[in-house]
């Protein structure tokens, strides 16, 4: 039979038609795994070593784990995870050397921190003034919290501040003054200003070209040096400020690369609509610049905030340090694994949380679709 | 349709106006005058200024020689990148350039808030009333990628309209759009432009031209070749530039 082409008009009604039904999530999971033989075979050979694995884990993490706080005997002689030096040591973990008796100081100003970062993650807090008068107010109570000498509080200098607290501190303050600057570099940056603008690219390439670590030095040791006493400050204020200026030269890239992807048009648009350079960029374009910069920014979070355990080379005790510390002293030595786990979750939780704070934004405008 | 009064001041006027793009001349000695009410439709074949021209008009270019006079006052050249605009001068682009990060509503707001200062209720106000007239009220609440093609122009004309502008410019507002699209947005243009709206207009819509426009003004190579009343320049063109444009445009 010779293959004849034919065209007709539809003739059932599109209300009697229905989509095929799609098969179940757990159907195609079945398919998958257990579709054909090789597959079978395949799953079979990852599984049991997997299950193994879970086992394994489960079994020492809970089933024979030690939680009791004061039983270090009991930990010799289990073969399961010892929870029980978190449960002693914490404190250490989570405040670091701060004095013992003024430790709910430390913990009312992580508290502090973690609220104020929450509050400001919320759209209703996307006002300039309100973000700027959260955060001023957020870091003035963590530091008359943490500082002391006012309403009788004891003063507590920061070479004692550590563990949880400081990682806190040093994360939300790098990215909270870093993101102004990384503003304006990229502002800097595109100027038409020639000298503006080879200045903030100069700027820009000469941070990202210095490792951390020497930023960090830089901060701590070599600053004292050059710089006049008045405008020496404290230590850390320096630290913080030599991490900002790493992040900002970062943030600036990613930013600029966002407001690549927003059309000429969108400008054009604004400025004949009568809108200044200012509320054009402010209203226009930066906003539409960080939702396409959105997932580089939260990997850009990420690494902050990891990357705030390098301050332990000039001599601050961050959580990693402190963790340290923990178990270091004598009879806890062997359960270091239970610390550093302890510590990977709170890092695992912080940039998990992170993660799915972007992918809330994104769903959240995808309606605009920009 | 209400006339326009030939002899009162234009409010446009361009001047031997020249433009280059590096060694290109992209506008050669070029003179218009537009006064209140007149509707222009700028056509030619690609590359042959007129987009330039209405963005030298719009400040979004940069004129080289000549004058131009805009609305209220003289234009200079060098200075459009710095100079502010006050929304007077209304556009409308080919790609709409809606803000795809606001609504509708919020699109039409925004200016009139920030530039004229108008309170939140003044300013939607005046958005609904532009967007009821455009006939897409009911998507005030919408992001703009929600909207058809036509749709966007259509909201595009209605964020223009809030500024209250003395001139509004289209450029090739409907080039972009689905065929089936088309028509709604010229049915806009044409109710504006019976309103007595001010116009300039580049497009290549023969029907629009004849129905709404004063004027065709025909230009190629960045010149103005021709300059006549939409029926002689469709039935009788003049110059061969513009016979050949009329014949393609015309079609098969």
């Amino acid at each position: 039979m010779s293959a004849t082409f034919v065209a007709h008009p539809s003739t059932v009604p599109v209300q009697e038609r229905r989509p095929p039904e799609a098969p179940s999530a757990l159907s195609v999971i079945g398919t998958e795994l257990f579709g054909s033989w090789p597959r079978i075979i395949g799953t079979a050979i990852f599984a049991v070593p997997i299950a193994y694995l879970v086992w394994w884990v489960l079994d020492w993490t809970f089933l024979e784990s030690v939680w009791r706080a004061d039983d270090v005997e009991q930990c010799k002689v289990a073969v399961g995870a010892c929870w029980s030096v978190i449960a002693a040591r914490f404190r250490i973990i989570l405040f670091g050397l701060y004095p013992y008796d003024d430790q709910w100081r430390s913990a009312l100003a992580s508290l502090v921190i973690v609220v104020v970062a929450f509050l400001s993650c919320l759209p209703a807090c996307w006002t300039a003034r309100r973000v700027i008068v959260c955060w001023v107010a957020g870091f003035a109570a963590y530091l008359l919290l943490m500082y002391g000498g006012v309403f009788g509080l004891a003063k507590v200098t920061t070479d004692r501040w550590g563990g949880l607290s400081l990682t806190l501190f040093v994360f939300s303050a790098q990215t909270v003054i870093g993101m102004p600057l990384a503003i304006l570099l990229m502002i800097g940056r595109r100027s038409h200003i020639f000298v503006i603008a080879k200045l903030s690219a100069g700027l820009i390439d000469l941070l990202r070209a210095i490792p951390l670590l020497a930023i960090l030095f830089t901060a701590a040791v070599v600053a004292p040096l050059a710089l006049p006493e008045m405008l020496q400050g404290d230590k850390l204020t320096r630290v913080v400020i030599g991490y900002a200026l790493f992040f900002a030269a970062y943030q600036a890239e990613i930013i600029r690369g966002g407001m690549q992807g927003v059309s000429e048009g969108q400008a054009e648009a604004a400025r004949v609509l009568g809108l200044g350079k200012w509320q054009s960029l402010f209203y226009i374009s930066l906003p539409q610049a960080f939702h396409k910069a959105l997932p580089a920014t939260v990997s850009q979070f990420a690494i902050a905030f990891k990357e705030t355990s390098i301050i332990t080379i000039v001599g601050f005790f961050d959580i990693l340090a402190s963790g340290q510390a923990a178990y270091g002293a004598g009879e806890w030595y062997p359960y270091f694994k239970e610390v550093y786990i302890f510590i990977g979750m709170i890092y695992f939780i912080t940039v998990f949380s992170l993660s799915r704070y972007g992918a809330y934004l994104e769903r959240r405008t995808k309606n605009a679709r920009i | 349709m209400p006339e326009y009064d030939i002899n009162s001041t234009p409010i446009i006027s361009v001047s031997h106006l020249g433009k280059w793009y590096g060694d290109f001349p992209a506008l050669v000695d070029v003179s218009l005058d537009v006064s209140k009410g007149q509707k222009i439709v700028l056509c030619g074949p690609s590359g042959s200024g007129k987009s330039t021209l209405i963005r030298c008009i719009a400040r979004l270019e940069d004129h080289q020689e000549g004058t131009l006079f805009v609305v209220d006052k003289e234009r200079q050249s060098g200075k459009a990148a710095s100079e502010r605009l006050n929304g007077q001068v209304g556009m409308v682009f080919q790609h709409f350039n809606l803000f795809p990060h606001l609504t509708v509503l919020e699109n039409c707001t925004l200016a009139p808030r920030l530039v004229k200062k108008l309170s939140e209720q003044d300013a939607e106000a005046i958005a609904i009333k532009h967007l009821e007239k455009v006939k897409i009220g009911e998507k005030a609440t919408c992001y703009p990628p929600q909207l058809s093609g036509g749709q966007q122009q259509r909201a595009a004309i209605a964020r223009a309209l809030c500024m209250n502008p003395t001139v509004l410019l289209f450029d090739e507002p409907t080039s972009a759009l689905d065929p089936e699209m088309v028509s709604e947005v010229l049915d806009t243009m044409v109710s504006l432009a019976e309103e007595g709206v001010t116009m300039i207009c580049v497009t290549h819509e023969m029907g629009f031209a004849k129905r709404v426009a004063d004027l065709v003004v025909f230009m190629a190579d960045g010149k103005i070749v021709e300059v006549s009343k939409p029926q002689e320049f469709f039935a009788a063109p003049q110059h061969p530039r513009a016979q050949l444009f009329v014949r393609q445009i015309s079609g098969h």
